[in-house]
């Protein structure tokens, strides 16, 4: 059923400089049983040449060139054309471990796993430093056993793994089974992706090691992309819990998101620059705050009584 | 159709199976169904299954591979035909009266369940048997009265077991009432134990012991490292069937909680030291998230339960420094003079209250 054990889905858009690095620690995986299907979202900088030039030396390269439609659209249109058994879906910018997959894979495979999360560090170009970052892998709250679900998780289930998709690897019958799919939006397309998996999953495992390296300190900075796009975290936040009641799990779910709402509007709202900052403020005040669930709630509601300060404050009620 | 079937999940007991055997062909009342699963038995139990298959016609026998407890029993369960079903653990044996006077209460009272209080014994080496009365409602004192355990969660405060009775067939096939079958778990009987309390609308406790409960070789205190976890597993495996119905979860979470820490405790004297503080950091954690959610209630637990639990909580270190002095404390109880003593418990219980 399946041809391959692994589809690396990498969506490509202006990122000629990184490229080269990416694809290449990709290809020299230790796992060579992977397809790489590079998806170009119209890149006008020349990482179209690279991903060509790549394509002819590595037969396991498959390019795929689409209209510019974001990079949600662009992992979907690889999962579509996806022919593993196990699914990755990594960023063009960052770079890998040569054993990442077979790591990767070997957690999976030895509980029988839905998707494993496995451990990463942030490469800060400007320093040339790598560090760790707790909060993208919280192993505190993770059981001492394998594999668990979400609901042995000790904090927040939102909060144990972040919401992005490079740092797992997923079982493809899953993803098929639950019809996941990226939103197709300009920023936080992948957060309805992984936190409907995690609160789907019936087995989720953890490898600890350090298997990728997300590239940080040189790029486009993420508050100016969000100038544009400042509602795109409210929309995935709603898909969000759209799929939860859906899958009739909202009820015991909604103290978790609601933190966790809360949680990444005061993120958001924090790292966005003028003038967008003050139109979000006065969006979250007048109307999502509300519409989020956040509004009205006690204070023993909140895990974080930090972030419900904050809230008090931001609705004037400080 | 049997009025009741017994059944026998049975790995490597050659030593006991006998015994195990003529007490429940034995049994005064004779219309049974006897079903012994062979779970991959490497020693003679299958042959002695074999024997008295040959001389009792009321023997049914099930052989396989060695798939675990809760497979075992599953396939006893799936089998059965029985009005109600029992169990029994082939190193342990039961009165000749049992099942008969069981299944009277049962039918009389139409009951999903019935169970009684039971015996543990040691037997030594001139064959004397000591016996120790366990009541199993020393933590919720209701018997032979009809419960409601599906309306009444308390009741799973009755020590957990699942041998000392029987249950309607019809009832553990209406909610599909099984064991976990993940393979190298342990503690299976848990779960079947929860499911039964969850959903039985008519029950029944007699303070009548009938089981004999075999403690010869008390489990060892080493356990492997992916042992020491089981029970926290097999509490997973619980959620997860009692969150499939929100009410039935809204109802239960504050019991399961209590069975939880009950158990958790119980786990933490089995483990070797060198797990003890590991595994109450787990604890700790997964309380304070119990508690953040709102799951836990104080109204279930004792007073001294419920101040041990906060604490916990609080600091997982002052707890593990308090568990361990106690446990030396218990230690030295013997040789203290008892007015030392009375002056310790009064700094004790003023420590308490803080």
């Amino acid at each position: 059923m399946y041809s391959k054990k692994v589809s690396i889905i990498i969506p490509v858009y202006n990122v000629v400089k990184y490229l080269d690095k990416c694809i290449e620690s990709v290809c020299a995986q230790t796992e060579k049983n992977i397809e790489i299907i590079l998806v170009d979202d119209e890149s006008n900088d020349g990482s179209i040449d690279v991903c060509r030039r790549w394509a002819e030396k590595d037969d396991r390269i498959v390019l795929i060139e689409q209209k510019n439609a974001g990079a949600g659209a662009a992992r979907n249109t690889g999962l579509r054309a996806a022919k593993g058994e196990y699914l990755l879906f990594l960023d063009s910018d960052d770079f890998f471990e040569p054993d990442m997959v077979e790591e990767a894979l070997k957690s999976i495979e030895e509980v029988n796993a839905d998707f494993v999360v496995f451990g990463s560090d942030t490469y800060y170009m400007d320093k040339d430093e790598f560090i760790r970052n707790p909060w993208v892998l919280n192993k505190k709250h993770v059981p001492p056993y394998m594999p668990f679900t979400h609901r042995e998780l000790t904090d927040n289930v939102f909060k144990v793994f972040v919401g992005w998709a490079w740092d797992k690897l997923y079982r493809t019958e899953f993803v098929k089974a639950h019809d996941l799919y990226f939103q197709e939006q300009r920023t936080t397309n992948d957060l309805l992706f992984v936190f409907s998996a995690l609160v789907l999953a019936k087995k989720i495992t953890v490898n600890d090691k350090v298997l990728a390296h997300q590239r940080r300190g040189g790029k486009e900075s993420l508050s100016v992309t969000r100038e544009k796009s400042w509602h795109c975290f409210y929309d995935a936040l709603t898909a969000l819990r759209d799929r939860l009641v859906a899958e009739n799990i909202y009820w015991e779910l909604e103290q978790d998101y609601i933190n966790y709402a809360l949680h990444f509007s005061l993120w958001n709202l924090r790292t966005l620059a003028e003038p967008t900052h003050t139109m979000l403020r006065e969006k979250l005040v007048d109307e999502w705050f509300e519409s989020l669930g956040i509004k009205g709630k006690p204070e023993s509601y909140f895990y974080n009584k930090g972030e419900y300060a904050d809230y008090l404050e931001l609705i004037g009620e400080k | 159709m049997a009025k009741v079937s017994v059944i026998l999940p049975i790995f490597n007991v050659e030593n006991y199976l006998r015994e195990a055997l003529d007490s429940v062909c034995g049994q005064t009342l004779s219309d049974i169904e006897i079903i012994c699963v062979n779970d991959g038995s490497t020693d003679s139990s299958l042959d002695i299954i074999r024997e008295y298959e040959a001389r009792d016609n009321r023997i049914v026998v099930i052989t396989g591979p060695n798939g675990g407890y809760g497979k075992a029993m599953n396939k006893g369960l799936d089998a059965a035909t029985g009005e109600y079903i029992g169990i029994l653990e082939p190193d342990d044996y039961v009165v000749p009266e049992m099942y008969g006077e069981l299944y009277d209460i049962a039918v009389k009272n139409d009951l999903d369940f019935v169970k009684a209080d039971f015996y543990r014994f040691t037997r030594n080496e001139n064959g004397e048997e000591n016996l120790t009365l366990e009541k199993i409602g020393k933590n919720f004192n209701k018997y032979n009265i009809i419960l409601h355990p599906c309306d009444d969660p308390m009741c799973v405060k009755f020590t957990l077991n699942t041998w000392t009775g029987i249950y309607k067939r019809a009832f553990i096939e209406e909610f599909h009432i099984r064991h976990n079958e993940t393979p190298g778990a342990s503690f299976q009987d848990n779960g079947f134990f929860f499911q039964t309390f969850a959903y039985a609308r008519r029950a029944m406790i007699v303070d009548k012991p009938y089981y004999r409960n075999r403690r010869d070789n008390p489990n060892s205190s080493v356990m492997s490292k992916t042992k020491v976890y089981c029970m926290n597993i097999e509490h997973d495996y619980i959620r997860a069937l009692l969150m499939r119905d929100r009410e039935v979860w809204e109802k239960f979470k504050y019991v399961y909680w209590y069975k939880k820490y009950m158990n958790y405790m119980f786990t933490f004297q089995r483990i070797g030291d060198e797990y003890k503080k590991e595994y109450l950091t787990r604890m700790q954690l997964e309380f304070k998230r119990a508690r953040d959610k709102g799951e836990l209630s104080k109204d279930v637990f004792s007073e001294l339960e419920w101040n041990k639990i906060n604490s916990l909580i609080k600091n997982v270190n002052s707890y593990y420094d308090t568990l361990r002095s106690a446990k030396f404390f218990r230690k030295i109880v013997p040789y203290i003079p008892k007015p030392v003593k009375r002056g310790i418990l009064k700094v004790m219980s003023l420590r308490k209250g803080r």
